[in-house]
C-alpha cells in the first residue's frame, strides 16, 4: 500500500507538470484553432532561459519570471512571423510548421548550449520529507505545487477576468468576436505568449525535477496524450488529465511491468516488457480516440476542419 | 522539347541516365544516391496518403520499419527479391490496421492517433524478440536477384534506382484514374467527395493499402542496405523527415516528393560540406537542425505549393514569355499553354 | 532545359570523388559529438587531438604528417553507416575509430570485407573476436566483465541481493542478457533482478521504488553517464543512498558529482583509465599541447581517447617502419599491416593511462580499477586488477 501511495504521489508531481504544458497546447487550440507540436520547443527553451540567467547570477525568482517573460515574447514572434502569414493554410501545413518551429528552437539551444546534460542550478531547498512512510523531497513538492497552482491560476484568470473573457470569446467564434469589438489578432497573440510562458515555466520546473538536457522536449510529445485525453478545448481536461496519466505512468512502471514481467518469464520466452511506461499514454490515447474522441471533458464536434 | 515527351518516357530516360552515371560513383555518393532513391520512393507513398488524400500521417516511419523486418526476415529465409514486394503487401495491411479504426476521425485527430501507432509499433519493435531481435537489431543477409547476390553500393543503387522508376510509374498511373481522382476531391472535403457518389471510405482505403505497400518496399529497402533492422532507425523523427519532404517538395504533385527527398537527403551533406570547410564543424549539427527547421517554415510560408511549383515555374518561365512575346508579335489570340499536371 | 543540365552537371561535381592525394596517412573518426550521449564525446575528440599532437611535435608519425577526420556520428544508426563509407571510401583511411554497438554489429562484415582496422566504443563481449572478426579492436574491458566484477565484489563483501538496472537499447540489454543468462549471480550467491527503462526517460522513479522494495546490496548501473545522472538522481527523490549504486567504466563522468552534488557521495565506478589531471606523463603531453590548442573535454573520457590515440599511432607507427620508413602505397595493404601490428601491440607505454597496454587480445587493456565519489569527485581505491 505504501509502495503504491509513493508511486501515486511521484506520479501526481510528474502528472502536474504534464497538465502545465498540457494547459497551453489547449489554450492555442481554443484561441486560433491551431495545435502547436511545438510546444516541447517552448518547453526547452524556457528551461534554458532559466538557467542562463541563473548562471549570470540573476537571483532565482527573477530569473524563473524573467524566463517567462522571455517565453512570453517567443511566443509572440511565433505567432506574428509564423502563424499570421499562414492564417489560411490547410490544416497540414500549420502541424508542420509547427513541427519545423520545434525543429528550429532545439536547434538554437544546441547551438548555443551544446549538447551536453547540465547542472540545473537548484531552485528549491535541498532536503525531504518523510511522511507516513513516503519519502519525497522537497524539491518534488514544490514543482508539484507550483504546477498544479499555476494551472489553477490560469483557470482562474480564464474564468474570472475581462481578458479571460475575451479569449473565450475568440475561442468560441471568431467572427462574432470581431464583430463585437474584439481584436482578435491581439488575442491570438496573448494565447500564444501565455502558451509559451506556461510552457517555459513548466520547462524550468521539470529540469529541477529531471536536469537540464535537450531530451526534455520529448516530454512535449507525450503532452499530447494528454490533450486528447482531457478534451482538446477543455482547459480543466487538460489539468486533470495531466495528473491521471501521471499517475499512470508510474503505476505501469511500479506495479504493471513487474506483473506482466514475471507472467510473461512464466510462461514465454519474452524477458521484458521494456519502456512500457512511456507507451501506455499511446495505447490509452488510441483507446480514446475510438470510445469517446472528444475527450474526458470535451465536447462532441469540436475539431475545426 | 521535354515538355512534350510522354511522362513516362521522360522517367525511364532519366533513370537510364542515372544507372549510367553510377559506375562513376564513389562509395560515398553512391550511398547518397540510394538514400534519395529509397526516400523518394518512401516520400511518394507518403505524398499519396497526405498530399493527395489529405490524411495527416505521422506512423510513416513505423509503416518503413514495418517493411524493413518483414524483408529482413523473409530475405534471411531465402525469399531473395521477392522480399521486397511481400514486404510491401504486409505493410499495406499494417497501414490499413492503422488507418482502418482512424476512418471515423479527421483531421488532427486522425494525425495524433497515427503518431501514437507509430510510438506502439516503435515499442513493439523492441520487445517483440522472436521476430525483430529487440534493440539489438535484426541482422540482414545480402539481398540476392535472381541467384546474383547484390554485393556492393553499386549494385544495390541500381537495385533502388529501378524500383523508384517502377513506384513512380505506379503512382502515376494511379494518379491518373477515378481511384486517383477521387484521392484529390476527398482531401478538399468529405462532404462534396459523398455528395458526388464517391464512396469515401472506399477511397480512404485504398489510399492507406497503396500508400502502405511502397512504405514497406521503401522500409525493405532500407533493411537491406544498411542490413540490419533496428528500433531506433524507425522512429518518429524519419516520420518527420518524410513530411518534411512532401512539403518541401510540395503535396499532391508526382514531382514534388522527388525533389523533397532530393532536398531533404542532400541537404545536410551540402551544410556539412560548407560547414567543414569553414572549420565550425562542431557547430554542424545544430546547423543542420536549424537549417531544416528552417526551411520546412520558410516554405510553408512563402512556397506551400513546394519546390516542384517553384521548378515548374523556373522551367517554363522563358518558354512562356518567349510564346508571349511570340504573340505579341503575330498579334494572335492564342492563350500560352496551361501548366501541365505532371 | 539547360538549366536542367547546368543543375545535374553542378551535381555530379558534388558528388564526384575528390582525389586524394597518394601515400598519406588519413585517421577517420566519429563520434557522438552531438546526440543523447555527447558527454562522453571527450573520447573522439582526444583521439584526434592526440594526432594532431604528433604532427605540431613530431612532424606526425615517423615524419610523416598525419590528416586527421572527424565526423559526428549524432549516435544515430543511419549517419555512422554514412561516415563508415566516407572514412573508407573517399577519405581513404588506414585506421577508423568508430563509436556504437550498433553501428559497429552492423558494420561487421563489411569491415571484414574491407579489411580495416576499426576501434570501436562499445565493451560488447560479442565483437571482441580475435577469429572472426579479426579488423575489430575495442578499449578496455567488455562490458560483461565489468559487471561481473562489479558482483564479485558485492558478494565478496557478504552482499546478497543485486540489481542490474539498464536502459531498453542495444547497450543495455545486450550484455545484461549475456551475464543473467550466464548464470554468474546465481554461483557467487546472489539474488539478481534486473530492472529496465527507458533510454530516454528522464523521470525513472517507479524503477527507483522497486529497486528500494528489493532493497538490494548493489544496483549496477549499466549505462553511460547520463542514465546513471537520472539514476542517481531519482535515487535521491525516494532516499537510495549512492553508496548502493555502481557504474561501468563509461559512468565516470565528471559531470556526476558536479550536478548532483552530495546526491552522488558513494557512488563506485570502474576505472579502465586514468583520470584528467592525475600525475602522469601522459598529462604533461596534454597540457603541453593545451598551450597552443582547445580541448574540448578536460575529463576522464578524453584520457580514453588519447590513449586510442597512441596505440594508433603505434601501429601506423610500426606499420610504415616496416615498410622502410615510407609510407605504403596500396591502401590494403597499409590496412592489413597496420591491423598485424596493432595485434602484435605488447607492453605499450601509455604514459601512464593504463598499465602497459597489451592489444593481443583486441582488448588493449583488462585492468581496472575502482573509484569512490568523495567530497564531490572520484577517487581512486585500490590496486589495479585484472578485469577477467
Amino acid at each position: 500500500m505504501n509502495f503504491a501511495l509513493q508511486l501515486i504521489t511521484a506520479g501526481l508531481a510528474v502528472g502536474s507538470v504534464y497538465s502545465l504544458i498540457a494547459l497551453g497546447i489547449v489554450l492555442i487550440y481554443k484561441c486560433t484553432g491551431v495545435v502547436n507540436f511545438g510546444q516541447g520547443g517552448f518547453l526547452v527553451l524556457g528551461a534554458y532561459l532559466t538557467y542562463a540567467l541563473r548562471a549570470a547570477e540573476i537571483p532565482t525568482p527573477l530569473a524563473v519570471v524573467g524566463s517567462a517573460a522571455g517565453m512570453a515574447i517567443v511566443g509572440m514572434a511565433a505567432e506574428r512571423l509564423m502563424l499570421r502569414p499562414m492564417a489560411r493554410a490547410p490544416l497540414v501545413a500549420i502541424m508542420m510548421a509547427t513541427l519545423g518551429m520545434m525543429i528550429l528552437i532545439n536547434a538554437v539551444c544546441l547551438m548555443i548550449w551544446g549538447s551536453d546534460q547540465r547542472a540545473y542550478p537548484a531552485l528549491f531547498p535541498e532536503g525531504a520529507l518523510d511522511m507516513f512512510g513516503i519519502f519525497i523531497t522537497y524539491n518534488y513538492i514544490a514543482a508539484g505545487t507550483l504546477s498544479i497552482g499555476l494551472s489553477l491560476g490560469f483557470l482562474a484568470f480564464y474564468r474570472f477576468t475581462n481578458l479571460g473573457l475575451m479569449q473565450r470569446c475568440t475561442a468560441n467564434n471568431t467572427k462574432a468576436a470581431l464583430a463585437i469589438g474584439i481584436h482578435t489578432g491581439n488575442q491570438n497573440c496573448f494565447a500564444w505568449s501565455m502558451s509559451a510562458a506556461l510552457a517555459g515555466l513548466g520547462g524550468t520546473l521539470l529540469a529541477t525535477l529531471n536536469g537540464l538536457s535537450l531530451g526534455l522536449g520529448s516530454i512535449g510529445l507525450a503532452a499530447f496524450s494528454v490533450v486528447v485525453l482531457g478534451g482538446l478545448d477543455s482547459l480543466a481536461g487538460a489539468v486533470v488529465a495531466g495528473l491521471l496519466l501521471g499517475v499512470l505512468q508510474t503505476l505501469t512502471a511500479g506495479m504493471l511491468t513487474p506483473i506482466l514481467e514475471n507472467f510473461l518469464r512464466a510462461y514465454t520466452s519474452v524477458y521484458s516488457v521494456g519502456a512500457l511506461q512511456q507507451v501506455v499514454p499511446y495505447c490509452l490515447l488510441v483507446v480514446i480516440l475510438l470510445v469517446r474522441p472528444q475527450g474526458i471533458f470535451g465536447r462532441k464536434g469540436t475539431e475545426r476542419l | 522539347m521535354l515538355r512534350h515527351l510522354s511522362p513516362t518516357i521522360f522517367a525511364v530516360l532519366f533513370t537510364l541516365a542515372l544507372l549510367f552515371v553510377i559506375p562513376w560513383l564513389d562509395r560515398y555518393a553512391t550511398y547518397l544516391l540510394i538514400s534519395v532513391a529509397i526516400a523518394a520512393i518512401g516520400a511518394l507513398a507518403l505524398n499519396l496518403l497526405t498530399g493527395m488524400c489529405g490524411l495527416i500521417n505521422f506512423a510513416q516511419g513505423a509503416l518503413m520499419g514495418v517493411g524493413a523486418y518483414t524483408a529482413g526476415n523473409l530475405g534471411n529465409a531465402g525469399w531473395d527479391i521477392l522480399a521486397v514486394p511481400a514486404a510491401g503487401f504486409v505493410t499495406a495491411i499494417a497501414s490499413l490496421v492503422i488507418g482502418l479504426p482512424a476512418l471515423r476521425l479527421r483531421g488532427l485527430y486522425f494525425g495524433v492517433a497515427t503518431l501514437a501507432a507509430q510510438f506502439i509499433v516503435d515499442y513493439l519493435f523492441k520487445i517483440l524478440e522472436p521476430i525483430t531481435h529487440g534493440v539489438s537489431g535484426l541482422p540482414i543477409r545480402q539481398l540476392r536477384v535472381l541467384g546474383i547476390v547484390i554485393q556492393n553500393d553499386r549494385m544495390f543503387a541500381t537495385v533502388c534506382v529501378l524500383s523508384l522508376l517502377l513506384a513512380w510509374w505506379a503512382m502515376y498511373r494511379v494518379k491518373n484514374t477515378d481511384l486517383g481522382r477521387s484521392f484529390l476531391v476527398v482531401r478538399e472535403g468529405e462532404i462534396v467527395a459523398k455528395g458526388m457518389g464517391i464512396d469515401v471510405a472506399h477511397t480512404k482505403i485504398w489510399a492507406f493499402l497503396i500508400s502502405g505497400f511502397f512504405a514497406g518496399i521503401a522500409g525493405a529497402l532500407l533493411g537491406f542496405n544498411a542490413r540490419l533492422a533496428d528500433p531506433e532507425a524507425f522512429t518518429l523523427g524519419l516520420s518527420v523527415d518524410y513530411l518534411a519532404m512532401i512539403i518541401v517538395g510540395g503535396l499532391g504533385s508526382l514531382t514534388g516528393p522527388l525533389l523533397g527527398s532530393l532536398f531533404v537527403t542532400l541537404l545536410p551533406e551540402a551544410i556539412q560540406r560548407v560547414a567543414e570547410s569553414f572549420g565550425i564543424a562542431s557547430l554542424l549539427s545544430a546547423l543542420r537542425e536549424f537549417t531544416f527547421g528552417l526551411l520546412i517554415i520558410v516554405f510553408l510560408i512563402f512556397e506551400p505549393r513546394g519546390l516542384s511549383a517553384l521548378f515548374r515555374k523556373l522551367m517554363f518561365q522563358r518558354d512562356a514569355r518567349n510564346r508571349k512575346k511570340a504573340s505579341y508579335l503575330n498579334n494572335s489570340t492564342q492563350q500560352p499553354q496551361g501548366e501541365e499536371t505532371k | 532545359m539547360k538549366r536542367l543540365f547546368r543543375a545535374a552537371t553542378v551535381a555530379a561535381v558534388l558528388l564526384a570523388a575528390a582525389p586524394v592525394k597518394a601515400a598519406e596517412i588519413t585517421v577517420c573518426i566519429w563520434g557522438s559529438l552531438t546526440g543523447p550521449d555527447a558527454l562522453v564525446n571527450g573520447i573522439s575528440y582526444a583521439a584526434r587531438d592526440y594526432l594532431e599532437f604528433l604532427n605540431q611535435t613530431k612532424g606526425g608519425i615517423a615524419g610523416h604528417k598525419v590528416r586527421t577526420v572527424l565526423l559526428d556520428g549524432r549516435y544515430k544508426l543511419d549517419e555512422e553507416l554514412k561516415n563508415y563509407r566516407r572514412c573508407v571510401d573517399r577519405e581513404q583511411a588506414v585506421f577508423v575509430n568508430g563509436w556504437s554497438t550498433g553501428a559497429a554489429k552492423a558494420l561487421r562484415d563489411q569491415i571484414n570485407q574491407d579489411a580495416v582496422p576499426f576501434i570501436t566504443q562499445s565493451g560488447a563481449g560479442e565483437l571482441v573476436d580475435p577469429k572472426n572478426l579479426p579488423y575489430m579492436f575495442i578499449p578496455g574491458p567488455t562490458y560483461e566483465q565489468q559487471i561481473i566484477i562489479a558482483l564479485r565484489a558485492a558478494a565478496k563483501s557478504g552482499g546478497r541481493r543485486a540489481v542490474i538496472l539498464f536502459p531498453d537499447n542495444e547497450y543495455g540489454r545486450g550484455p545484461t542478457g549475456i551475464v543473467r543468462q550466464s548464470g554468474e549471480a546465481e554461483k557467487l550467491g546472489l539474488k539478481l533482478e534486473t530492472i529496465e527503462f527507458p533510454f530516454d526517460a528522464q523521470d525513472i522513479t517507479a524503477q527507483m521504488l522497486r529497486i528500494k522494495a528489493f532493497d538490494p546490496d548493489l544496483v549496477f548501473v549499466q549505462g553511460s553517464t547520463p542514465q546513471v545522472l537520472v539514476a542517481l538522481r531519482d535515487a535521491a527523490k525516494v532516499g537510495l543512498p549512492a553508496s548502493k549504486f555502481a557504474g561501468s567504466a563509461n559512468s565516470l563522468g565528471p559531470a556526476i558529482p558536479k550536478q548532483l552534488g552530495a546526491a552522488a557521495e558513494g557512488y563506485r565506478a570502474l576505472v579502465v583509465f586514468s583520470d584528467f589531471g592525475s600525475q602522469i606523463p601522459a598529462m604533461e603531453q596534454i597540457k603541453q599541447f593545451m598551450k597552443t590548442n582547445e580541448v574540448e573535454k578536460k575529463d576522464v573520457f578524453y584520457m580514453r581517447g588519447w590513449f586510442e590515440g597512441i596505440v594508433m599511432a603505434r601501429a601506423i607507427e610500426a606499420a610504415v617502419a616496416k615498410n622502410g620508413g615510407k609510407v605504403p602505397e596500396d591502401i590494403a595493404a597499409f590496412r592489413k599491416s597496420v591491423r598485424n601490428e596493432m595485434v602484435g601491440l605488447k607492453d605499450v607505454d601509455t604514459g601512464g593511462i593504463t598499465p602497459p597496454a597489451d592489444y593481443s587480445n583486441h582488448q588493449g587493456t583488462t585492468q581496472a580499477r575502482v573509484a569512490v565519489i568523495k567530497n564531490g569527485e572520484f577517487v581512486a581505491v585500490g590496486d589495479w586488477f585484472d578485469a577477467r
